[in-house]
């Protein structure tokens, strides 16, 4: 009797030694894997992780009344435009017709559609030619590969993920903009309405001048429409 | 249940959980470390993880990666064995449900996306774009070699200092 009970107590005292080396080899592993992960993050020339920036503001954003804006023929009127109480729209273009009215996602978000976007992009070229300025600025947020493999003529790099490395030197360029049209691949791609989100509440850019091409890069192609190749300052 | 105690005697399925286990995970953690904001997107996708305060997300997209890799050597040098796989089996578990929803709520929303078999998306596993029921069943495979790495009594190919 005696020795069964001392082989079971001994069977016991093995088991919880056992849990305890497990949860202690476990937490070791999480602490170093903490240890390593945050010290690439540190050490890392590019791409580094904030920890403490959204990097997904317009997620949480809700429609603010007075803030959206129906963006008729490259005009935008701010105080008669207010669509909050109508729901959320964006005008397809010719902005006189019900069915040019599309409904899009309740975030607060000025969206352009492709013809507003060439619209307001020959607008630019033609003031740039003639003056060397102009109150349209393209903003492209993909990554820099994408960028330099092509972009709308005369858009500037701003990748959203290292915006605040990049937004010192574009910002007097931004400022002076009256339309900031933000855009990156379209489909899927929401990089835009993020970058879009944080040049108003980060980086302090009147919301009024900012707007999403949402159809993106890829239906800026798709419709045949001039691209430059390789890096570009204006 | 003995003839499953003979074979895991052998230490043979355990050594293949190892090397699997440990091979895949190794590379799962190098490719994310390389795109770290690539990462970051898909777990975000996922929604599983809460968006405030920032730092939960930002964290687990940095530590994650480190994680896998660590596991993964712990594995291949069987050094840590069973709380690699304890932790490696953690993951499974959290990520092959979130895959699932992942896909399921993509299913529609394209043409060619007809069923959950039909979705091809990239998971954030760290091996691109792939169809869904694929990362689906390679999951479960992955999950049954960590449960076995875990589990085995095998005294044999436990590797480094004894395998914990």
């Amino acid at each position: 009797m005696n020795s069964d009970l001392k082989t079971d107590e001994s069977e016991s005292a093995d088991d919880s030694n056992c849990v305890k080396s497990l949860l202690t080899g476990t937490l070791l592993l999480l602490v170093i894997s903490a240890a390593i992960g945050l010290t690439i993050n540190t050490l890392r020339p590019g791409n580094k992780i904030d920890l403490s920036r959204d990097y997904f503001p317009s997620r949480a954003s809700s429609l603010e009344p007075g803030q959206r804006v129906l963006q008729e023929n490259g005009t935008s009127n701010p105080e008669e435009g207010d669509l909050s109480s109508q729901g959320n729209e964006v005008s397809s273009g010719d902005g006189n017709s019900d069915e040019s009215i599309e409904t899009v996602p309740d975030d607060g978000m000025q969206r352009l559609s492709f013809e507003d976007v060439r619209d307001h992009f020959e607008t630019g070229e033609a003031e740039f030619e003639s003056s060397g300025e102009s109150i349209v600025v393209f903003v492209d947020a993909r990554v820099k590969d994408q960028y330099e493999d092509g972009h709308i003529p005369g858009s500037v790099w701003l990748y959203h993920y290292e915006s605040e490395s990049l937004i010192d030197d574009l910002k007097p360029q931004l400022e002076m903009a009256f339309f900031v049209i933000v855009y990156c691949n379209g489909g899927d791609c929401e990089d835009s309405l993020h970058l879009a989100s944080d040049l108003g509440s980060l980086y302090g850019l009147p919301p009024e001048n900012i707007y999403v091409y949402e159809g993106g890069f890829n239906e800026w192609k798709e419709m045949q429409m001039p691209i430059t190749v390789g890096t570009e300052v204006r | 249940m003995s003839f499953i105690r003979q074979i895991d005697a052998t230490g043979i399925p355990l050594l293949l959980a190892r090397f699997i286990l440990g091979l895949i995970f190794l590379s799962y953690g190098i490719n994310k470390v390389a795109d770290p904001i690539g990462f970051l997107k898909s777990i975000n996708n996922y929604g599983i993880l809460p968006t405030s305060p920032v730092w939960i997300l930002n964290g687990v997209a940095v530590i994650l990666p480190a994680a896998e890799i660590l596991c993964g050597l712990s594995l291949l040098a069987g050094l840590a064995l069973r709380p690699a796989a304890l932790i490696v089996t953690g993951m499974l578990c959290a990520f092959t449900p979130a895959v699932y929803f992942l896909g399921a709520g993509l299913v529609g929303t394209q043409p060619e996306f007809t069923s959950l078999c039909a979705v091809i998306a990239d998971c954030g596993c760290g091996a691109g774009p792939i169809p869904i029921c694929e990362k689906l069943m390679t999951n479960t495979g992955l999950l049954l070699l960590s449960l076995w790495a875990f589990l085995s009594k095998s005294k044999r190919f436990r590797g480094g200092l004894g395998g914990g």
